[in-house]
């Protein structure tokens, strides 16, 4: 009892509240709706399909309170989205402007359904022209000859209410096309249609008379029928190799084209192709077996896992510090990271054990030529990477990474020659 | 019949398919800057040491101007190569400026002394700066010549080469036609 009166009363307060607040309350909610109104035309530049209205984003919000704030300063609507266009190009706008390209996409739409309309009514109209097909032409010529004696009034007799009804439309067009209601393209083409469900209409009535009288022997009704479902069943083969490769030819290409994800991917990566290393098993950190460590860590580095990936590789290198495999590694994750003073020292140190380290001379090349900006030296590095064994894709990434270099290089001693 | 209706059906189907597939070959994510060759956006930032700066006053120096995040890799990636390039170029008219985004006061002075930036940096709190360049990925980094006019853009990070390159050119006043691309990360 009592909270409902409090809550009454709380109510009352609010509402006289509100009627005090009511002028700058409507201000504020105009404003809302018209920055609404701009916002939800706008794309949010950091989404996917998202407006600046409806994003989360703090981007998007931030560009919510620009909005306001231009509204304030007395800007209209239409100077804000020039404002934005400014800005991001005509990207920023989910309607695009129907010019240029972006006129393709308002014009194709309604091109499309146009065709398709008229292909359809096209399509609808020949079906309806087409002749029903018979198994006996005889039978069906006898049928019509017997529907246009019943419209003429020749031959009365017991009718069955569908062929009666047919009977009577088709008197109906003979009718209408006398008084001039119908063109004679029209009407001839209506009369063939009726006609010819008019005479179906008998021969199934027939049939059905004469089944009932004399069950038909087997090999009489399998005839007529069987050539109709080898020629189907050709079409659905068809279909279905169609189907097949389509289903082959999209899982190999989206596989292919398909961007890796981060985290967070709802399918779990399952539509990007990437090879998940099924469910990673956790590390034993506490273990003295270097082969172990290293294999976990390279494993937690393929999928990217790459806190993992350092900790395993820094546990071997607790246990052996000269650990030369580790060492490569952890330089590569230390450069990954912006650390390329550590990321050398620690490829040195790989390089000092075993020279002629894959991963190691790779690391030692990538932070000469990228951070440190020496690609003579690079080069070098990279030159004996090549004259190892390597795998065919590793192989061709390095040797184009290298051409790349060597471009570069000569650009830049290039004008120096010169001078 | 059969083989005009097959052509009909691969005429249709063969752009259609190319069109899609040409889809799956661009990032989603980029957007197209329409401010290359145009004036820089004029705005005021408050420094890290507290002072306030303006564009305006950069006119008849070429700017580099940077933004960046502490929480974005690539951006770390990127901080020595922009520190090594500032101190090269410091002497030659040539102002680096980084645009702090999305981060805390804290954080972003680490980042700074980790790896020993000395140009001038400042905050973006609200975004303003950011949407005024039509910054969606960072690092964003605008080439601006002596005249303020915006002569390069890249997103990513940047290596050593296209910063000695780009500076020269905006020093010349010669305005790229196409933006760059680097790894990057989009903002949030």
């Amino acid at each position: 009892m009592s909270t409902a009166r409090s809550s009454s009363l709380l109510g009352a307060a609010l509402a006289l509240l509100l009627a005090l607040a009511a002028p700058a309350g409507a201000v504020q909610d105009d404003l809302d709706a018209q920055m609404l109104a701009v916002a939800s035309g706008l794309r949010c530049p950091v989404c996917q399909n998202l407006s600046v209205a409806d994003s989360t984003s703090e981007l998007a919000r931030d560009m919510r309170a620009l909005i306001v704030d231009q509204l304030r300063a007395g800007e209209t609507p239409e100077e804000i989205r020039a404002y934005f266009v400014s800005k991001y190009g005509p990207w920023i706008l989910l309607a695009p402007p129907a010019r240029g390209v972006g006129l393709l996409v308002w014009v194709l739409p309604g091109l499309g359904a146009a065709l398709g309309l008229g292909g359809a009514i096209l399509a609808l109209r020949r079906w309806a022209r087409r002749r029903a097909p018979s198994s006996e032409p005889g039978a069906e010529a006898a049928a019509l000859e017997r529907v246009r004696a019943l419209v003429s009034g020749a031959r009365g007799g017991a009718l069955e209410p569908e062929e009666a009804s047919l009977v009577e439309a088709l008197r109906e067009l003979a009718f209408d096309h006398r008084a001039g209601k119908l063109s004679q393209s029209d009407y001839e083409e209506l009369r063939d249609l009726y006609e010819r469900r008019a005479a179906d209409a008998l021969t199934r009535a027939d049939r059905a008379r004469r089944e009932a009288a004399a069950p038909p022997p087997a090999d009489d009704a399998g005839a007529p029928v069987a050539t109709r479902p080898r020629r189907r069943a050709w079409r659905w083969a068809t279909a279905a190799v169609c189907l097949f490769a389509f289903g082959i030819a999209s899982g190999f290409f989206l596989t292919r084209s398909l961007r890796v994800r981060g985290e967070g991917s709802i399918t779990g990566d399952a539509l990007t192709g990437t090879p998940q290393a099924s469910t990673p098993t956790p590390v034993d950190l506490e273990t003295r077996d270097v082969g172990a460590l290293l294999a976990a860590g390279r494993q937690a580095l393929t999928r990217e896992d790459y806190p993992t990936a350092m900790k395993t590789f820094s546990r071997v290198l607790e246990l052996d510090a000269e650990q030369p495999v580790a060492n490569a590694y952890t330089g590569l994750l230390l450069h990954k990271g912006g650390h390329s003073d550590r990321a050398l020292a620690a490829f040195e140190r790989a390089l000092a054990r075993d020279p002629v380290l894959a991963p190691a001379l790779w690391g030692k090349g990538l932070v000469l030529y990228e951070a440190r900006g020496r690609p003579a030296e690079a080069l070098r590095v990279w030159e004996t990477l090549l004259t190892l064994q390597l795998a065919d894709d590793d192989r061709k990434h390095v040797e184009r990474i290298v051409a790349e270099a060597r471009v570069k290089l000569a650009k830049a001693s290039a004008p120096a020659a010169r001078r | 019949m059969a083989w005009r209706r097959l052509v009909l059906v691969f005429l249709l189907g063969v752009p259609l398919v190319a069109v899609l597939a040409y889809g799956f070959t661009r990032d989603p994510r980029e957007i197209p800057s329409p401010l290359i060759g145009r004036p820089a956006p004029s705005f005021t930032l408050r420094l890290m040491d507290g002072r306030e700066l303006s564009l305006v006053d950069l006119r008849g120096k070429v700017v580099f101007l940077n933004f960046w995040a502490s929480w974005c890799p690539p951006c770390r990636a990127e901080a020595r190569d922009l520190e090594a390039a500032w101190r090269r170029h410091r002497d030659a008219d040539v102002v680096f400026l980084g645009v702090n985004i999305q981060d805390t006061d804290a954080k972003a002075r680490a980042f700074l002394r980790e790896f020993d930036v000395t140009y001038a940096n400042g905050f973006d709190p609200r975004n303003r700066v950011a949407i005024d360049y039509g910054v969606w990925g960072i690092p964003e980094t605008f080439f601006l010549d002596r005249t303020g006019r915006i002569t390069y853009k890249h997103v990513g990070a940047l290596g050593t080469g296209i910063i000695h390159a780009k500076l020269e050119e905006a020093r010349q006043g010669v305005a790229s036609r196409l933006e760059g691309k680097g790894e990057y990360r989009s903002i949030q």
